[in-house]
């Protein structure tokens, strides 16, 4: 009985390991239906996971395929995804990871291909300097920039450049705010401020002691005006502090304020535009895992998540920048002229370094 | 005989000690391990002082370091200080004694997020306090307490939270003291102060130490009063740790979580040590 029982499970795993690899071989066509079969696929994504939960009915509803969005941080998704990687089937479908996440490992050895997705053009391998290749594809489009309140700061006369902040902060003191930790916004503004006041090339990841000693007019810079801006604890909280009107000028993520104004905690009078200095854009991409428990599934939802409709469907309810060439753009909060100011994020380990030293010589000095 | 009764001892042992050691020691000895180099996520694994090196030349961590011992001793201070004189108002039951005694117990029930989003609240750029001193007329206009830069807000939310344990452990110890013992000091002239500092500070000594050490631990390990309420240009150990970790270098937070354990052991065994000295009269 014992014998039997073995037997059968050693087949039924085989069986399900020669499907998992037969997926590049199968016609698309067999893949839904294959996925239909699966029945259930788990996306880990570790932000507006109760938006998510009520975008996915739609694809639900199409595919019969439910759909589960578990709990979980950026950190603790992607560290559960490399902890598991020797599993023989894991716990993760589809990862969601920012594309400066996916960029620190190598994609080839972790994630499927996903050349088995019809072909479509309009899809976003490449974005803010990462290259997905076969293995990873931008789902969803973000970007830093300024959020305001006009009734304070006029939108004929937005700060562009480091010296228009600092005449901004001597004119507005203690008006100004952003976080260095607990969210990408502010550390966005004050790289993008050292990169022009400093003339650094973030886009190089070589540590050297002269490199990192050249950033010191920036430094320089953000102490001089040291007692004209406020840090605060992270993305949300100069949002908040901004719609609450004790800030006039804050750091932000164009899809995160926009989310909090569909959603009525944010004043929707809160303005927002990328500065002429530049400021960091990018996105994050979805992967299947090499030991997906529902590989078919998890390629079909791919495909959902990144055809124009659903991009379309992100921009209209997130804010997002569409990440299908094919989807309408028309709801985003800043006109398409302003991105040409989009900067990529600096690569690492120099934007760590860059980090440490802001902490220690910047925010450790108030 | 001898072996069965040592198996037995062990045996007995085994479900509380065993799951203790197992738990905690498997803790530290990844942590110590991953401060050296091993079990490395995302790399290679081979041992290196490296880390530990350089965590040590950094200001960031020295001044973490500085910071939560500040936090967790005059955490532990106040919150003792406070718990003493109700302890003794409530040692001879009262009518409504114990509904002011659940009353002060009270915050234990309240986790210490929540607690740090409604102290936001209260003292926020448009919260009630502000509107609350304009409408006095005290302040003219809104003042920024967030976020205080001496982290008084952190200080009032660990006072709030460990007050009510400090007061359940030395309810206890002061009211094991008899009246006889009292009455006789008060016999001999000993007023309220010297009655304090010569009979009931050495009698619940043992109880204020455990409430100094449990609260030291806790405080100086704090991470939710920090991140939300917490000064902007400070961090605490468990902060820096988990930008480390944030950050994926799970080495450098290792080096940060054992730094903390060892601050945990050694701050509380010196804080119990100056403590007893303190209560039992050998440092005036």
């Amino acid at each position: 009985m014992i014998k039997s029982l073995l037997a059968t499970t050693a087949l039924l795993a085989s069986a399900t390991m020669s499907f998992a690899g037969d997926l590049t071989s199968m016609s698309w066509d067999d893949i839904v239906a294959q996925a239909k079969e699966e029945g259930e696929v788990t996306w880990y994504v570790w932000y507006l996971r109760d938006d998510f939960r009520r975008a996915v009915q739609a694809f639900e509803e199409e595919y019969g395929i439910s759909v589960t969005i578990p709990e979980g941080t950026a950190a603790g998704n992607s560290e559960k995804m490399l902890a598991e990687r020797d599993r023989e089937t894991g716990d993760i479908d589809v990862l969601a990871w920012g594309t400066d996440g996916f960029a620190t490992v190598d994609l080839a050895p972790l994630f499927s291909s996903l050349s088995v997705l019809p072909e479509d053009d309009g899809r976003v391998v490449e974005l803010a300097g990462f290259d997905g290749g076969d293995h990873v594809v931008a789902f969803w489009g973000n970007q830093t920039g300024i959020a305001y309140d006009p009734a304070h700061v006029s939108a004929d006369n937005l700060p562009q450049t480091p010296d228009e902040f600092a005449a901004f902060w001597a004119e507005n003191p203690g008006k100004f705010g952003f976080n260095y930790e607990k969210g990408g916004s502010g550390p966005s503004f004050y790289q993008n401020t050292l990169r022009v006041v400093a003339d650094i090339d973030f886009s190089n990841g070589e540590v050297t002691d002269e490199r990192l000693a050249a950033i010191q007019p920036g430094i320089d810079f953000f102490n001089e005006h040291a007692e004209n801006y406020v840090v605060t604890a992270s993305n949300a909280d100069s949002i908040i502090r901004a719609s609450d009107g004790e800030l006039w000028m804050v750091p932000a993520w164009e899809d995160h304020l926009a989310g909090l104004q569909n959603r009525g905690e944010v004043r929707e009078e809160i303005k927002f535009y990328i500065p002429e200095m530049g400021m960091n854009g990018g996105g994050n991409g979805v992967a299947i895992p090499l030991n997906a428990p529902n590989p078919a599934a998890a390629a079909v939802f791919v495909n959902w998540l990144t055809s124009p409709e659903t991009q379309s469907m992100f921009n209209k309810d997130f804010g997002t920048a569409p990440m299908n060439t094919a989807a309408d753009d028309s709801f985003a909060l800043v006109p398409n002229e302003q991105r040409a100011f989009r900067q990529v994020w600096g690569a690492q380990p120099f934007r760590g370094e860059v980090e440490a030293s802001f902490i220690d010589n910047v925010i450790l000095e108030r | 005989m001898k072996l069965r009764r040592g198996l037995l001892i062990i045996g007995l042992l085994t479900p509380g000690l065993g799951l203790i050691l197992a738990l905690i020691g498997t803790v530290v000895y990844i942590a110590v391990s991953q401060s050296f180099g091993y079990y490395s996520l995302n790399g290679t694994n081979e041992f290196s002082t490296e880390f530990w090196s350089k965590m040590a030349g950094r200001k960031a961590f020295k001044r973490s370091i500085q910071y939560s011992i500040y936090i967790g001793v005059f955490s532990a201070i106040f919150s003792v200080a406070l718990a003493y004189p109700l302890a003794i108002w409530l040692r001879k039951p009262f009518a409504g004694s114990n509904f002011i005694g659940a009353v002060l117990k009270a915050p234990l029930l309240v986790h210490g997020l929540v607690a740090a989003f409604l102290f936001i609240n209260v003292i926020s750029y448009h919260g009630i306090l502000n509107q609350f001193m304009q409408w006095l007329g005290i302040w003219s206009e809104p003042r920024r307490l967030q976020n205080d830069p001496n982290a008084y807000g952190v200080l009032i939310l660990q006072t709030w939270k460990n007050m009510p344990f400090a007061l359940l452990l030395l309810t206890g110890a002061v009211q094991s003291i008899s009246d006889d013992v009292l009455d006789a000091a008060r016999d001999l002239g000993a007023g309220t102060w010297d009655r304090f500092r010569r009979i009931i500070a050495p009698l619940t000594v043992s109880g204020m130490q455990a409430a100094m050490v449990i609260i030291f631990i806790g405080a100086v390990a704090d991470f939710s009063f920090q991140v939300i309420a917490g000064p902007t240009n400070k961090q605490s150990l468990s902060q820096l740790m988990v930008s480390f970790k944030g950050r994926g270098d799970w080495h450098s937070a290792a080096v940060v979580g054992v730094s903390l354990m060892m601050i945990a052991l050694v701050g509380s065994a010196i804080l119990a040590v100056v403590a007893r000295m303190v209560m039992r009269g050998r440092i005036k």
